[in-house]
């Protein structure tokens, strides 16, 4: 059997270097702000912003995977309980629920209640379209990639919309066998 | 109680002004803090060279009127919050904690990535923020 | 005070918004990227400096403290207090003209230490192979990218605090940085009505 992953960051976090978050939330807000000047159409921001967080995620996986002591995950239910409570505390201090399982297990959501990249943000009336936190969406479908999970990830509910908390609904597409990492022809 | 408050840019441009009277004097307020800004701007200036208040980010009472008190407070990046009060009987500490919690409040604001530089405060957080620092002014336990 | 995130938080974001602006948005346009990305830390500056000086009267002193009376003042708060707040140390050494130039000179830039350790940016070795002397080239136009941002935030802060400047880094001596900042001091009549 493997190794039981984690179920808390908290040491994590504790031995990772930190910093004040704001220095992070002004930076991510600075660079939303100027991506919506720039690409104009704010449907194209959130794809840029899906873009980056992917491209992120791609790397951040290896730092993740050496610190955390996560080997493996037996499946995607614990992959989705791991990335909640290890990996959002590992990098942003917080912690997601995992709720809403689909019957067969393939799908699930990840509720955020606290979360330091919209801290001070208040989207004005011509942002109504944005998807701010996008790059979260973008970090878990690349990191998730890398050990061969496919996934589609779309915001389900958004606190600067209006909504109780982020929620973030998760779809395993396809689970690429661990054997053949980098076969993906399809 | 406070009847008005404001914060004024550096180049003395109105980044957020509110009454909180229910009487018809609002232009009177707004000119009162249009004068006031004169007082910040003549003290600045033309600082006294003794005394603690050179310097000092808390400008203490700007000038007291018939029915009115007006104090002051100027940030290191040049922001001035005013305030306009109906008491008579103020205490020092009950303004320092009404600019301090204020002071908290306007950086929040603008951090905010959609607030623009040198434009007014939109903000409806700000401004539950400052109506909620308003109505507690006075209220601290004795210290 | 104050909540933390990972230090990789804010390495990512940076890298990868370097990234997406000159190698996705601006391709072969390295001065509009450059632009861009400076205008990003200007934002930053200007934020920071507003919540750094409230800190600074919060924290570590009474309301008491003083406003800056001069610009030496703000220079030395971004040298001591704003520059710790961001990378946890203070500038090493500062100079200046006393015409209007000052070196702000970090010897361990914690921005470049970080990043030499990614291996999408490294440096290489110098050598006299010519192909090695292009990625060499290549690397340094890549760290300069990423300095922009940095740059920015301290004409942002700078400029919030009464200072408009110009500010530019030298890194010939990696992993140190010098930051230059020509300040333009623009002279107000303040006639009192």
């Amino acid at each position: 059997m493997a190794p039981v992953a984690p179920r808390s960051g908290d040491a994590v976090f504790a031995n990772v270097e930190r910093v004040n978050a704001e220095l992070f939330t002004l930076t991510y807000g600075a660079i939303v702000r100027q991506l919506i000047t720039d690409l104009e159409e704010v449907e194209e921001v959130n794809k840029q912003l899906d873009q980056m967080g992917y491209n992120i995620g791609i790397r951040l996986i290896d730092e993740f995977l050496a610190k955390s002591n996560v080997s493996r995950c037996v499946d995607f239910k614990e992959t989705a309980e791991v990335i909640a409570k290890v990996g959002f505390k590992m990098f942003l201090g917080v912690t997601a629920s995992v709720t809403n399982w689909d019957a067969d297990g393939t799908s699930c959501s990840l509720v955020l209640e606290d979360n330091p990249l919209v801290d001070f943000v208040e989207l004005p009336d011509t942002c109504q379209g944005l998807y701010y936190c996008n790059i979260l969406s973008g970090v878990i479908r690349g990191a998730l990639e890398m050990v061969s999970m496919k996934t589609e990830i779309t915001w389900v509910r958004d606190m600067l919309r209006g909504d109780d908390a982020f929620e973030l609904r998760v779809k395993l597409l396809k689970q690429v066998p661990e054997e053949y990492p980098y076969k993906d022809d399809e | 109680m406070i009847v008005c408050v404001a914060v004024v840019g550096h180049q003395n441009n109105p980044l957020y002004l509110q009454s909180f009277t229910e009487a018809d004097d609002e232009l009177k307020l707004h000119h009162i803090v249009q004068c006031s800004l004169d007082v910040i701007d003549e003290r600045v200036n033309n600082p006294k060279k003794t005394g603690p208040t050179l310097n000092e980010t808390f400008l203490g009472l700007l000038y007291p009127t018939e029915n009115y008190k007006v104090y002051g407070y100027l940030t290191n990046t040049k922001v001035k919050f005013i305030f306009v009060t109906t008491d008579l009987d103020v205490r020092d500490a009950d303004v320092r904690n009404f600019f301090r919690r204020f002071h908290s409040a306007y950086v929040d604001a603008v951090s905010n990535p959609f607030h623009v530089p040198g434009k007014k405060i939109t903000s409806r957080t700000f401004a539950e923020r400052v109506s909620t620092i308003v109505k507690s002014f006075g209220m601290s336990a004795a210290a | 005070m104050g909540r933390e995130v990972s230090e990789s938080c804010v390495d990512s974001v940076i890298i990868e918004m370097v990234s997406a602006y000159c190698n996705r948005f601006y391709v072969n346009k390295p001065d509009l990227a450059a632009r861009r990305i400076e205008a990003i830390g200007y934002q930053v500056g200007l934020q920071l400096s507003e919540s750094y000086t409230r800190i600074l009267l919060v924290a570590r002193y009474t309301m008491e403290r003083p406003r800056f009376s001069d610009h030496l003042e703000a220079i030395k708060f971004i040298c001591k207090d704003f520059w710790s707040e961001l990378f946890k140390k203070q500038i090493d050494n500062l100079k200046t003209n006393h015409r209007g130039t000052f070196v702000l000179q970090d010897n361990r830039f914690r921005w470049l230490t970080r990043m030499s350790s990614d291996p999408s940016t490294a440096n290489t070795d110098s050598s006299q192979d010519p192909s090695v002397a292009t990625a060499e080239n290549k690397s340094t136009q890549a760290t300069s990218m990423h300095l922009y941002f940095p740059c920015g935030i301290i004409r942002g802060a700078l400029s919030n605090l009464g200072i408009p400047c110009a500010v530019s880094a030298d890194i010939s001596n990696l992993p140190a940085c010098e930051l230059q900042l020509s300040v333009c001091f623009s002279i107000t009549c303040m006639i009192t009505r």
